[in-house]
């Protein structure tokens, strides 16, 4: 944009400076920065856990001792994969919390801007109800998570950093030796974990986008409502419960597939490092459930370009 | 030069209300034309129509583009401004100018700058921080930057106290309008932006009532006012409308020269609002 500017100022013909990131791909990329400063909470929230979980641990480290037997002996965990575990333990609040921040912003997302008649404003420029839609779709799956996965590094190098003064103090053991390998094959299988997790949970961000473009009024309501109501009229009507069981399902069929069964048992508590080795990545990746749930992520976030282009309450 | 706007037809109903019921008229490049209809009379159906952003039935080009099925490529040469409170009011001014520079290939951000300068709006202000005024003066700040071939103003100026609207057409007017562009606009005060028009429609019921050039109205329509003494001898000429004013009547014509008419009394053209009220009438609305 500074190039606009520069050009502008350039005395050129005003036929020779058209912004030159007008790409699809710059286009995503000013949508995208657009949600950021609309929805704030997206970035806010996990911050506010973030340096909560921050004050908790200097706390923690301040008030508690370690005795040195904890971490001796052949379960000794190795230095980078003890990051990796942290960073495992910092992912786990902040994923939390970006899901449910994540979760109200697809269903807001929209909804307000029919509401407070924005979208008039939106939709006098040039960029199509396909390309509004996939920036709010991208943000759910690409930046919030990845912002998530950083931020957990991040933390994690925080807390090695408090427990290495600490150490330094003689209040806990000192981490052991640093092992570079174990850390980066952690980092992978934490990355993979992500990639499979948002794949998995891509159709409920499509229903969200869906119900956020649909309702009138109240979309919480119809986000929650369908489920519930045919989860009780197939209760009575048939007594069965396959809605029920889909809807489990998809909230943690996943998981099984993709760590198998993994034994964390004791003695590999903090075996993290080997935590790819064990990930079953490829099945879990060539899960067809897996992809059938993405083509139906598609076709609902498809579904939801489509009556935003047609919907005519403002 | 090809029409920037080309209507055939144009029909649309939300339930058993009929919006649009037929609606033809076309709008020729270098113009300002006023859509002009009471209140449910189809205006902004029209003008959704014409952005592609209601579904509808008829035919309808639009720069040579159908709006239903290449709006996208269409919104590139057209601006529009809903009234006033559609500005996202969590968006700051810098902001707003970023979010149009980058998705807008047309915008040229110095000028949009430029203008914003001249006026009391700073630009790390959030929208929700303006006044009504100020809101209106940003959103024309960003749409003069914007060097688009068609304009459509639906009520822009709701709202706002007479300096802002008075200056809102002088700017668009002086600083905006060339012969390369073409403005269509709907508002409810006419009586005010009268003098802008070089065109009218007149839309009541779903139906275009009257569409016309200025320069033709006043070859076509004669305002007469004579004395109540003279109304009957005037009568005979069949006027369509009259009222009566302080004792003396006022009647419109249609399609009477003035020589005909200038023995009976005081001619003049009727101004658009006069003219709109005319044709309104008998016709109940609301």
């Amino acid at each position: 944009m500074n190039s606009n500017l520069a050009d502008a100022a350039g005395e050129g013909p005003p036929e020779a400076a058209p912004a030159a990131r007008t790409g699809t791909a710059g286009t995503l990329l000013v949508l995208i920065r657009r949600e950021l400063w609309e929805h704030r909470a997206l970035w806010i929230a996990p911050l506010v856990v973030a340096a909560l979980m921050v004050c908790g641990a200097v706390v923690a480290g301040l008030k508690y001792h370690l005795t040195h037997g904890d971490m001796s002996g052949e379960d000794r965990p190795g230095g980078m994969a003890m990051f990796a575990v942290m960073q495992g333990a910092a992912s786990m609040p902040l994923s939390v919390v970006s899901l449910i921040v994540v979760g109200f912003y697809l269903l807001d997302c929209l909804y307000a801007e029919r509401k407070d008649r924005s979208i008039l404003f939106w939709k006098s420029l040039p960029v199509s109800d396909g390309k509004t839609v996939v920036s709010k779709l991208l943000v759910a799956l690409l930046v919030v998570p990845l912002g998530v996965f950083a931020l957990g590094l991040l933390l994690s190098l925080l807390f090695t950093v408090i427990w290495e003064v600490n150490a330094a103090l003689g209040r806990v053991p000192p981490i052991p030796g640093w092992d570079m390998l174990g850390w980066l094959k952690a980092e992978i299988a934490l990355l993979a974990c992500l990639i499979v997790g948002v794949l998995w949970y891509a159709p409920y961000a499509g229903y969200l986008l869906l119900v956020s473009a649909w309702a009138r009024r109240t979309p919480f309501l119809w986000a929650i409502l369908p489920p519930v109501v045919a989860q009780i009229v197939e209760h009575f009507t048939f007594d069965t419960h396959y809605v029920r069981d889909l809807l489990v399902y998809r909230t943690y069929g996943i998981w099984p597939t993709l760590f198998g069964h993994m034994h964390l048992g004791r003695g590999r508590a903090f075996a993290l490092s080997s935590a790819l080795d064990q990930l079953h990545l490829r099945a879990a990746l060539g899960d067809i459930d897996l992809w059938l749930g993405v083509a139906l992520a598609a076709a609902l976030v498809f579904a939801a370009a489509r009556i935003r282009r047609y919907r005519d309450d403002t | 030069m090809t029409a920037v706007i080309e209507a055939r037809g144009l029909a649309k109903a939300y339930g058993a209300t009929h919006a649009l019921d037929g609606v033809s008229f076309s709008v020729e490049p270098g113009r300002i034309v006023g859509l002009i209809g009471p209140n449910g009379a189809g205006k902004t159906t029209a003008l959704k129509a014409i952005l592609g952003l209601t579904p509808f039935t008829g035919e309808l080009q639009v720069l040579g583009l159908d709006p239903r099925t290449r709006r996208d490529e269409l919104m590139r040469e057209v601006c529009f401004m809903a009234d006033v409170a559609v500005l996202p009011r969590w968006l700051r001014v810098s902001q707003a100018l970023q979010v149009v520079g980058g998705v807008h290939p047309r915008f040229d951000r110095a000028r949009a700058t430029d203008f914003l300068r001249r006026t009391d709006i700073r630009m790390e202000s959030r929208v929700r921080e303006l006044s009504k005024g100020m809101v209106t003066q940003l959103h024309l700040a960003l749409i003069l930057a914007i060097d688009a071939r068609l304009l459509v103003l639906d009520e822009p100026t709701l709202g706002l106290d007479l300096l802002y609207r008075r200056k809102f057409y002088d700017t668009l007017l002086n600083d905006y309008f060339d012969k390369e562009r073409t403005i269509l606009l709907t508002t409810h005060q006419v009586e005010e932006v009268e003098n802008l028009f070089t065109d009218v429609i007149f839309i009541n019921h779903g139906r275009v009532a009257l569409s016309s050039s200025v320069e033709e109205l006043s070859s076509h329509y004669q305002q007469l006012t004579v004395a109540a003494e003279a109304a009957p001898t005037a009568r005979a000429l069949k006027p369509f409308y009259e009222r009566e004013v302080f004792g003396r009547v006022a009647m419109l014509f249609e399609g009477r020269s003035a020589a005909e008419l200038r023995g009976f009394g005081e001619l003049r053209t009727p101004s658009i609002a006069d003219l709109f009220v005319a044709k309104m009438q008998g016709t109940p609305s609301t």
